[in-house]
């Protein structure tokens, strides 16, 4: 297996544009991430593209715009893992020697999606779903055993997302750019007892793309490749095997894979990005990608250990919650975070001397399985 | 008189002494599922048994939705219940105003009317605090 390089990175604006296409906000991110390269469009030999809500071959709509044809283009679907799922594929193209250059690309436009301003339907055969259950409720459910077992309280989950918000304010590209208080956050509308409003990831249309190369081919376009040296996807297991469900065995085992690829544990991360949908699941993922020990996140939030600055910093980008969260698009978008970092680009928001990065992402309801799919990328300069 | 439909075939039974769930359990590991699995999930044996779950069980966890879903309008209650056969349950909840959530509470089996599609009246489990 090949070692492999991400040397470009772009990001589309991120908001809501109801009169862009994805294809539009996809062609923004691509031309971004090339212009980052410096490649030419034609030294790209294959595209993974992943997208929930579109037309059909959405990678080769926005790839013929800028002059990228006649390649290999594949076009992925993992719900909001999608993005990781695309990023994974063209790195095990590239690490099996099969091409040296590739893109990966997330895309998605909710405000013309058909859930747009609605909440994820469920499917006739989904009775979980047609019993009412829906993602925040679900979330809401774990807090309410986080705050059972743990002690964690309302104004932690509150937290969360005051702290995320402020990392928004450091981000040139995030949705919302507003500082929260804690009363401000607990004030908004109750949607499932105890999250509110401003603990949930908004609605967003944006792109993401990054481009990836053999470490070998690499040093001949950048002297700052970002290398990718941990890779893992899983699907879920089955719901009846969580016997607590404010511990994931699938983030667990995926995060496992993935250290054990790299060769490192969780004391060698210096910057997080993960799935902040809603706000009490970052204090899970802490305790999933081993950050802390189970049942210490609240702790390791109350120290402040992952606000920019702290001992760890977990969504410097602002995260779901305030960057926003185009479904697809967040796998990619949150590996750019991280490569940010490892270059030392990320401007006022930079983790100081940041040497090694970890993006996880999650998604997908399926009736009986604990989660759709989740994906780990650690990276190191 | 309008038709009553399950909202799930084989998932609960309507007797006199009142509802109960139906589950199925694996002969060879002793793994219960509900809804029913064609078969066993955890050894992949293929001899099921049908049972029936107790009337009664505690609650694992609830939120109250402030939104409406697909079937229900704004508030309702959802949650899982822990059964006594080891397994827990997804349902909807009956709040009650002198019985508010908690966990660990003891829950009972309602079997009732869920929603209205068309004619059809969609019957369904619900658990309600003792």
């Amino acid at each position: 297996m090949r070692e492999v390089a991400i040397i470009g990175i772009g990001q589309s604006t991120f908001g809501k544009f109801p009169q862009r296409t994805a294809t539009d906000l996809g062609r923004e991110a691509v031309m971004a991430a090339i212009r980052d390269a410096g490649i030419k469009p034609s030294d790209i030999q294959v595209a993974y593209t992943a997208r929930l809500y579109d037309c059909w071959v959405t990678g080769q709509c926005i790839l013929s715009d800028v002059g990228i044809h006649g390649i290999e283009m594949i076009n992925v679907e993992n719900a909001c893992a999608g993005g990781a799922t695309a990023f994974r594929g063209v790195w095990k193209e590239i690490a099996d020697g099969r091409y040296d250059i590739g893109i990966a690309i997330g895309v998605e436009s909710m405000t013309t999606s058909p859930i747009a301003g609605k909440l994820i339907s469920p499917t006739k055969e989904d009775l979980e779903g047609q019993l009412g259950l829906n993602m925040p409720a679900a979330l809401a459910m774990v807090a309410q055993r986080q705050m059972e077992q743990f002690g964690t309280t309302i104004e932690d989950f509150a937290m969360v997302s005051v702290k995320n918000h402020h990392h928004g304010c450091l981000n040139p590209y995030a949705q919302y750019k507003k500082e929260f208080t804690v009363e401000k956050v607990l004030s908004a509308f109750m949607v499932c007892d105890p999250i509110t409003l401003l603990m949930c990831c908004p609605a967003t249309d944006g792109a993401a793309a990054a481009i990836l190369c053999s470490s070998k081919t690499a040093k001949r376009f950048t002297t700052q490749p970002v290398r990718v040296i941990g890779s893992a996807l899983l699907a879920g297991s089955y719901k009846y095997m969580v016997e607590d469900i404010t511990v994931s065995p699938l983030g667990r085992a995926t995060a496992a894979q993935a250290y054990e690829m790299a060769g490192l544990g969780p004391e060698n991360i210096d910057v997080v990005e993960l799935h902040d949908a809603f706000a009490p699941e970052e204090i899970v993922r802490y305790e999933d990608l081993g950050l802390c020990k189970i049942g210490e996140g609240t702790r390791l939030l109350r120290e402040k250990a992952t606000w920019v600055g702290g001992k760890i910093p977990v969504n410097p980008s602002g995260g779901l919650l305030a960057l926003g969260h185009p479904l697809s698009a967040s796998g990619v978008r949150n590996i750019c975070e991280i490569v940010l970092h490892l270059r030392g680009q990320a401007g006022e928001r930079q983790t100081s001397n940041a040497r090694v990065g970890l993006a996880h992402m999650l998604g997908g309801v399926v009736a009986g399985l604990e989660a759709g799919a989740c994906g780990i990328h650690i990276l190191a300069r | 008189m309008p038709n009553r439909v399950p909202v799930k075939e084989g998932t609960f039974l309507e007797t006199p002494e009142g509802g109960v769930l139906l589950a199925n359990k694996c002969k060879s590991c002793g793994q219960v599922f509900f809804p029913k699995a064609v078969f066993c999930l955890t050894c992949l044996n293929e001899g099921m048994e049908e049972i029936q779950l107790s009337h009664r069980g505690t609650l694992y966890t609830y939120t109250i939705v402030r939104m409406p879903s697909m079937h229900f309008g704004p508030p309702y209650a959802i949650g899982y219940v822990t059964m006594p056969e080891g397994i827990k349950v997804f349902a909807p909840l009956i709040m009650s105003d002198d019985k508010p959530f908690k966990i660990g509470m003891d829950m009972e089996l309602v079997i009732d009317k869920l929603w209205q599609e068309n004619e059809n009246e969609i019957i369904g489990y619900r658990f309600k605090p003792l």
